[in-house]
C-alpha cells in the first residue's frame, strides 16, 4: 500500500543556517491492511515524512507510491485514497457534526445516497449519532477526535494517516479510540500508519518502525523488536551511574547500557538474570538506588535503539502543522 | 470544483452569520462614519458639476466601497485563523483544485460584503437617490467584480502571513491609503496633478467609478461612457491579477533542496 524509495529530504539552508538532511535515503514498505506505528525521537524525521506523506511537502529525492499511484506524480490521485487525522484538530469547532461532515464530504465529492449510507456506516463507529448538532467546540476532547474520525471514514480511505492522534486524550478516551480505530482496521482491510510514542499503543500494531537522524532503525512486529533485547534484563538505578557502569565493565566484564541513572544488563538467557542481580547487590550495594529484573518492553526496545526514553520524546513538536505560506 | 468551492463559500458565510458582533461592527460603523463625516462636510463641499449633491450623498457611494473592501479584505483573515485552528490541513490533503481553495475563501467574503452592501443600499432613497432595476443591477455586478478582486488580494497577503494581528495591521496601511485615494472623500477632479495621477492608477478608483455611475446613469449610459469601460476593464484584470496571485501562492509547497553530492 506504501512503497517508499530512497525516500531523502533536506530542508534548504539560509545564510545563518546550513542546510540540513531530514530524511537520508529511505526505504520503506507498508503492506495493505497493515497497521503499523512509526516511532522516534525528536528530530528523527517522523515529521518530514509524514508531511511528504500527505503530500504537503515535496521531497528531494526519492519514490512514493500509495496504492499504486505515484504520489509525486500524481498527487490528487494519490490522496483521494488517503485520509488523514492530524495531532492538532482538522474540523471547524465553530460548525456542527454534522456541518463538519458535510463540508468534508463536499471535498470528497461525496452525495445523495452514497453519502447517506457512508454517513451513517461512519458514525456507527462512533458516539456522535445524538450530537450531530452539536458544534464541535461543545464535545470532549474524546468526542472531537471521534468526529476527525468519522470525517476519514466518509471517503472509506485503503490509508488512514495519524498523527498521534491520542494526544491530549484520557487515559479512557484513548484507549476508547485505539479499540475503535483497530475494529474498524480489521473490519476494512484498512492500512493504517500512526506516528506515537505511547508504546501500549504499538504493542496492537503488525509492525512497528522506530526512526533516528533521518534514517528507519527498525520495522518490525512488536515481539520481534522485543526479542532484540534478549529475554530479560537487569535493570540497576544509581545517582553514580556513570562510575558504576564503568567499575561494573571493567571488574566484572558484563556489558551494560547506560541512560541518565539507568543501567540495563541484557540478557539472552534468563537463567543468568538472578545470578547477575545477585553478584551486583552484593558487590556495589552501596552504589545501587533499586535493582529489578525486567521483560523487555517495546520502550525498552526504543531506549536501546535512540538512547531518549519515551518521555523525552514525547516532548517533540506536533508532527503536522500547515506552514501554508511557504 | 464549483462544488467545493461553494461549500467552503458557505462555510465563511455560516461563521460570520454566528457572530452576532462581528455582523454589528461591520455594518454599524461604515454607517456612523458616513453620518458623522458626511454629515459634518456636509455645509462646505460641493462637488465640481454636482451643485445640487449633497456631501452626504456624494460620500454615499464612498461608503459603500469603504464596507465592501473591508468585508472583502479582512474576510481574509480566516485563512490564518483555519491554519492556527488545524481546518485548513484537512482541505490542503484533500484531492480538490487549489483554484477551489481559493474561490471558496473569495466567494465567501463576496457573500459576507454583499450582505452589508444590500443592508446599506436601503438608505438610497432616503437621499433622493432611485435606481432602476437595470441600474440596481449594475451595481451589484460591480460589487460583486470589486469585491472578489479584492478578497483575492486579501488572501494573497493572508497565505504568507502568521498573525492574524500583522495581517491586520499590514492590511489597514494598505487599505485606508487606496479608499481615502479612490474618490471615496474629495472628486478626482479637485486633486492636484500628482495626486491626480496617483488616484488614476488606484484600482480601488476605478471600482467607485463602476460605482456610482448606477445611481445617476441607466447602463445604457454606462456602457456607452469611456471612463466607465476603462473602470470596468481595469476592476477586471484587478480581480483576475489578484485571483491568479493568489493561486500561485496556494499552488507553492515547501520543496526539499537538492541532496548534496
Amino acid at each position: 500500500m506504501i512503497k517508499i524509495q530512497n525516500l531523502t529530504h533536506v530542508y534548504p539552508g539560509s545564510r545563518k543556517t546550513p542546510p540540513r538532511t531530514a530524511i537520508a535515503n529511505l526505504s520503506l514498505s507498508i503492506a495493505e491492511g497493515e497497521f503499523c506505528i512509526l516511532s522516534g525521537p525528536n528530530g528523527s524525521g517522523k515529521s518530514t515524512l509524514f508531511r511528504i506523506l500527505c503530500g504537503m511537502t515535496l521531497p528531494s529525492a526519492g519514490s512514493i507510491g500509495i496504492g499504486g499511484e505515484d504520489l509525486l506524480a500524481n498527487p490528487a490521485k494519490a490522496r483521494a485514497q488517503m485520509a488523514v487525522v492530524f495531532q492538532s484538530p482538522a474540523v471547524d469547532k465553530h460548525l456542527s457534526v454534522a456541518e463538519n461532515l458535510a463540508i468534508h464530504a463536499d471535498l470528497y465529492g461525496l452525495r445523495g445516497a452514497d453519502l447517506t449510507e457512508r454517513r451513517e456506516e461512519a458514525l456507527a463507529w462512533t458516539d456522535l449519532h445524538d450530537r450531530l448538532a452539536d458544534k464541535v467546540m461543545n464535545l470532549s476532547g474524546g468526542l472531537a477526535r471521534q468526529v476527525e474520525l468519522a470525517k476519514c471514514l466518509l471517503t472509506r480511505p485503503r490509508l488512514l494517516l495519524l498523527d498521534e492522534p491520542t494526544t491530549g486524550l484520557d487515559p479512557n478516551s484513548r484507549r476508547s479510540f485505539m479499540e475503535a480505530l483497530h475494529a474498524i482496521q480489521r473490519s476494512r482491510k484498512m492500512t493504517v500508519l500512526m506516528t506515537s510514542h505511547i508504546f501500549s499503543e504499538a504493542e496492537d500494531a503488525d509492525r512497528v518502525a522506530i526512526m533516528k537522524d533521518g534514517a528507519l532503525l527498525a520495522l518490525d512486529t512488536p515481539q520481534a523488536l522485543r526479542s532484540r533485547l534478549g529475554t530479560e534484563m537487569v535493570v540497576v538505578q544509581s545517582r553514580a551511574a556513570e562510575a558504576l557502569q564503568a567499575r561494573i565493565g571493567a571488574e566484572l566484564g558484563f556489558h551494560s547500557h547506560r541512560h541518565g541513572d539507568e543501567i540495563r544488563l541484557e540478557q539472552t538467557d534468563s537463567s543468568a538474570s538472578l545470578p547477575i542481580l545477585e553478584t551486583l547487590l552484593s558487590r556495589y550495594r552501596a552504589d545501587i538506588d533499586s535493582i529489578a529484573i525486567k521483560q523487555p518492553a517495546l520502550e525498552d526496545v526504543f531506549i536501546h535503539m535512540t538512547g531518549q526514553t519515551a518521555t523525552q520524546a514525547e516532548t517533540a513538536q506536533p508532527l503536522a502543522t500547515v506552514e501554508a505560506g511557504q | 470544483m464549483i462544488r467545493v468551492a461553494l461549500s467552503l463559500a458557505k462555510r465563511e458565510f455560516v461563521r460570520f452569520m454566528r457572530q452576532p458582533q462581528r455582523v454589528i461592527g461591520t455594518v454599524a460603523q461604515p454607517i456612523l462614519f458616513w453620518l458623522f463625516l458626511g454629515s459634518g462636510f456636509s455645509s462646505s463641499f460641493r462637488a465640481p458639476g454636482m451643485a445640487n449633491v449633497s456631501y452626504l450623498e456624494y460620500f454615499y457611494p464612498g461608503v459603500m466601497l469603504m464596507m465592501m473592501l473591508f468585508a472583502s479584505i479582512f474576510s481574509s483573515i480566516t485563512i490564518i485563523e483555519d491554519r492556527d485552528a488545524g481546518f485548513l490541513q484537512s482541505v490542503l490533503v484533500a484531492p480538490v483544485s487549489r483554484l477551489a481553495i481559493v474561490l471558496g475563501k473569495v466567494l465567501g467574503g463576496t457573500t459576507i460584503a454583499m450582505v452589508q452592501v444590500l443592508i446599506f443600499t436601503l438608505a438610497a432613497p432616503f437621499l433622493g437617490l432611485h435606481l432602476g432595476l437595470g441600474s440596481l443591477a449594475v451595481l451589484f455586478g460591480a460589487f460583486i467584480l470589486s469585491s472578489m478582486g479584492f478578497a483575492a488580494m486579501g488572501f494573497y497577503f493572508a497565505w504568507g502571513m502568521r498573525s492574524s494581528a500583522g495581517f491586520h495591521a499590514i492590511m489597514m496601511v494598505f487599505l485606508m491609503p487606496l479608499w481615502m485615494l479612490s474618490g471615496a472623500l474629495f472628486p478626482i477632479e479637485q486633486a492636484p496633478l500628482w495626486l491626480h495621477v496617483v488616484m488614476s492608477i488606484n484600482p480601488v478608483h476605478h471600482a467607485l467609478t463602476l460605482i456610482r455611475a448606477p445611481f445617476y446613469m441607466t447602463p445604457a449610459e454606462m456602457f456607452a461612457n469611456t471612463d466607465w469601460l476603462i473602470a470596468l476593464g481595469v476592476t477586471l484584470l484587478w480581480a483576475v491579477a489578484c485571483l491568479g496571485g493568489s493561486m500561485a501562492r496556494v499552488e507553492k509547497r515547501e520543496k526539499g533542496a537538492a541532496v548534496p553530492a
